[in-house]
């Protein structure tokens, strides 16, 4: 059990972190206040449903630049200034280090979702509102998962150099591409297929597919399957091939949760620091 | 049960050997110096250690469990002051240690450890604010959090003013004498001469010696030098000749004035050479005798890099 002690030692280091505590802030707010405004908004028909399509936009901007800076920092700082020679003197194995350093400060990323998300909840459902509370659980899940992927790739990316400049022009390079451009390029390529004469404003299924595993695309669509019980659209209209559908989406999406934090370990596992 | 046992390690970066075939047996109970000059090889050795770094070839245990494949429970009895090491910013001095004592799953006071390094008025200061030598102290505290079995201590003197130095050699001394055998590596001589039981040299990679520091000193022309100063020498070439041949005397030479004759040899063979001299008609108008320096024997080995 000795990744609790590298998880406690790295709670209150980043607790300590100005940027992080503004962040962990800044996701809390946000949710509250998109519960506050949501009911004013929406008028008639509140339901958690409705507050969960409604918060798609900003929590896909906002998490994944969270996840980011929490993890891309996480053991490339160390490695790079030495601390990790104190951590590893210790009886510690790199397994702990890395379970440690997800646990300590994915911490903060969870309170900042719940608390975000519970609030959001309470103010949605008080006074005039619906929430189902198990739909309602299944969202805060899916949001923290959400946020734990770009957690889980900042992470990664702080196993696999041994530059703290390098890890930072990775995230950046993440975000930049995930969130920033990923839609454009969506849009570029419909323009090149329209304009070569191949499809009619539309994208074949097979670019949806690979342009639909992005997780922040991930996230929309199954926000919009089973939240919206949306039945429209090129991934969940009634043409739509059974590789675009809710489920495959939620298994990828699944396996993005795991699969940069594994593939950061096996790394740092075999590498001489 | 050895303390350390390194068995024919090897480590090759590209096209740099850091370490040849290197065996390495430390005791139980001993201080054990590992000296070189720097880029040797030490740290990785000690890196071995710590698994931070893989050999190509061999194998380390410390207290019989493999560093690589069972690298946690060689670090359990094992306290490291490493090389190159960062303290925590953002975490007090105290924090630091409670880290430590947590890691170890030991129970003793934080403030008890500051104390035994002597930090312990800057316990509640944080760490990014510390000197080099309060930082210094900081982790050897960590080090000696759970009373380890074994201190493994890389350049722990390096950076410190000579009180300083003194205090870790003292805070050495004394957890030997608790029991823990201690494994210290230095490029300075001095350092590991004032308080090892034994040294080994490392040199580009390979380990040229091996020894008590009484054995390397034996080792080095045979412990002394006799310097005879005599009236004239009428036969030069006879008179060496007779010298080199009494028992316990390895070379002798003229010095440059011609009249003195330099001996290295054995404690014992002193009186023989001297007796030899005035039995061959030539008078000693004085003498005096030179412990072989091991600083010249450390830049012998080294290449005269130290």
């Amino acid at each position: 059990m000795s990744w609790r002690a590298i998880a406690g030692k790295d709670y209150y280091e980043t607790r300590d972190s100005r940027l992080i505590r503004w962040l962990v802030y800044l996701v809390a707010l946000v949710g509250i206040v998109g519960g506050y405004v949501f009911p004013a908004i929406e008028g008639r028909d509140v339901t958690a449903s409705g507050f969960a399509e409604f918060m798609t936009d900003p929590m896909g901007l906002l998490l994944p630049l969270v996840g980011l800076l929490l993890g891309y920092n996480a053991i490339v700082g160390e490695r790079e200034s030495g601390q990790l020679a104190i951590l590893l003197g210790l009886p510690h194995d790199r397994r702990d280090v890395v379970v440690g350093k997800l646990v300590g400060r994915g911490a903060h990323l969870v309170f900042a979702v719940l608390a975000g998300l519970v609030g959001a909840g309470l103010l949605v459902w008080y006074p005039f509102g619906t929430v189902d509370l198990l739909l309602y659980t299944a969202y805060l899940l899916l949001t923290l998962s959400f946020g734990v992927i770009f957690f889980g790739i900042g992470v990664a990316l702080s196993t696999l150099t041994t530059s703290k400049q390098r890890a930072t022009v990775g995230a950046f390079g993440v975000f930049f591409l995930f969130v920033v451009v990923w839609d454009l390029v969506a849009e570029l390529l419909r323009f090149v297929f329209e304009q070569l004469g191949l499809t009619a404003g539309t994208l074949p299924d097979w670019v949806l597919f690979v342009h639909g595993l992005e997780p922040g695309t991930l996230y929309d669509r199954i926000v919009a399957a089973f939240y919206q019980n949306s039945t429209a659209g090129p991934y969940l209209g009634p043409d739509a091939p059974w590789y675009l559908g809710k489920w495959v989406a939620l298994g990828v999406f699944m396996l993005w949760v795991v699969l940069p934090i594994l593939a950061g370990y096996r790394r740092f596992e075999r590498t001489d620091l | 049960m050895a303390a350390i046992a390194v068995e024919n390690v090897s480590k090759r970066y590209d096209t740099l050997t850091a370490l040849d075939r290197v065996d390495l047996v430390v005791e139980d109970g001993e201080i054990f110096g590992f000296l070189g000059p720097n880029g040797a090889g030490k740290s990785t050795m000690i890196n071995i250690f710590l698994d931070f770094v893989r050999p190509d070839d061999g194998r380390v245990e410390i207290f019989g469990h493999d560093c690589q494949t069972e690298g946690k429970l060689a670090r359990e009895r094992t306290g490291v002051l490493p090389e190159g090491y960062d303290v925590y910013d953002r975490l007090t001095g105290r924090q630091h240690v409670e880290f430590a004592i947590d890691s170890k799953d030991a129970h003793e006071e934080p403030m008890a450890l500051l104390e035994r390094v002597g930090i312990r008025d800057a316990a509640d200061r944080r760490a990014g604010g510390y000197s080099k030598g309060m930082a210094q102290r900081l982790i050897l505290a960590m080090a000696l959090a759970g009373d380890p079995d074994l201190l493994v201590l890389d350049e722990p003197t390096t950076g410190l003013d000579p009180n300083g130095a003194r205090e870790i050699r003292n805070i050495i001394r004394r957890e030997n004498e608790r029991g823990a055998t201690v494994f210290f590596s230095s490029h300075i001589l001095e350092q590991v001469e004032a308080v090892c039981d034994r040294v080994g040299i490392l040199n580009e990679g390979e380990l040229v010696a091996i020894d008590t520091i009484e054995g390397l000193r034996q080792s080095v022309g045979g412990g002394t030098k006799l310097l005879i100063t005599v009236d004239a020498v009428p036969d030069q070439g006879e008179t060496i000749r007779d010298i080199e041949a009494i028992d316990g005397v390895e070379t002798a030479w003229l010095g440059e004035d011609g009249d003195r004759i330099e001996v290295t040899c054995s404690n014992e063979a002193k009186i023989d050479v001297l007796v030899a001299l005035q039995e061959g008609g030539i008078d000693v108008e004085n003498f005096r005798t030179e412990e072989a320096s091991l600083e010249d024997m450390f830049a012998e080995y080294t290449g005269g890099r130290a």
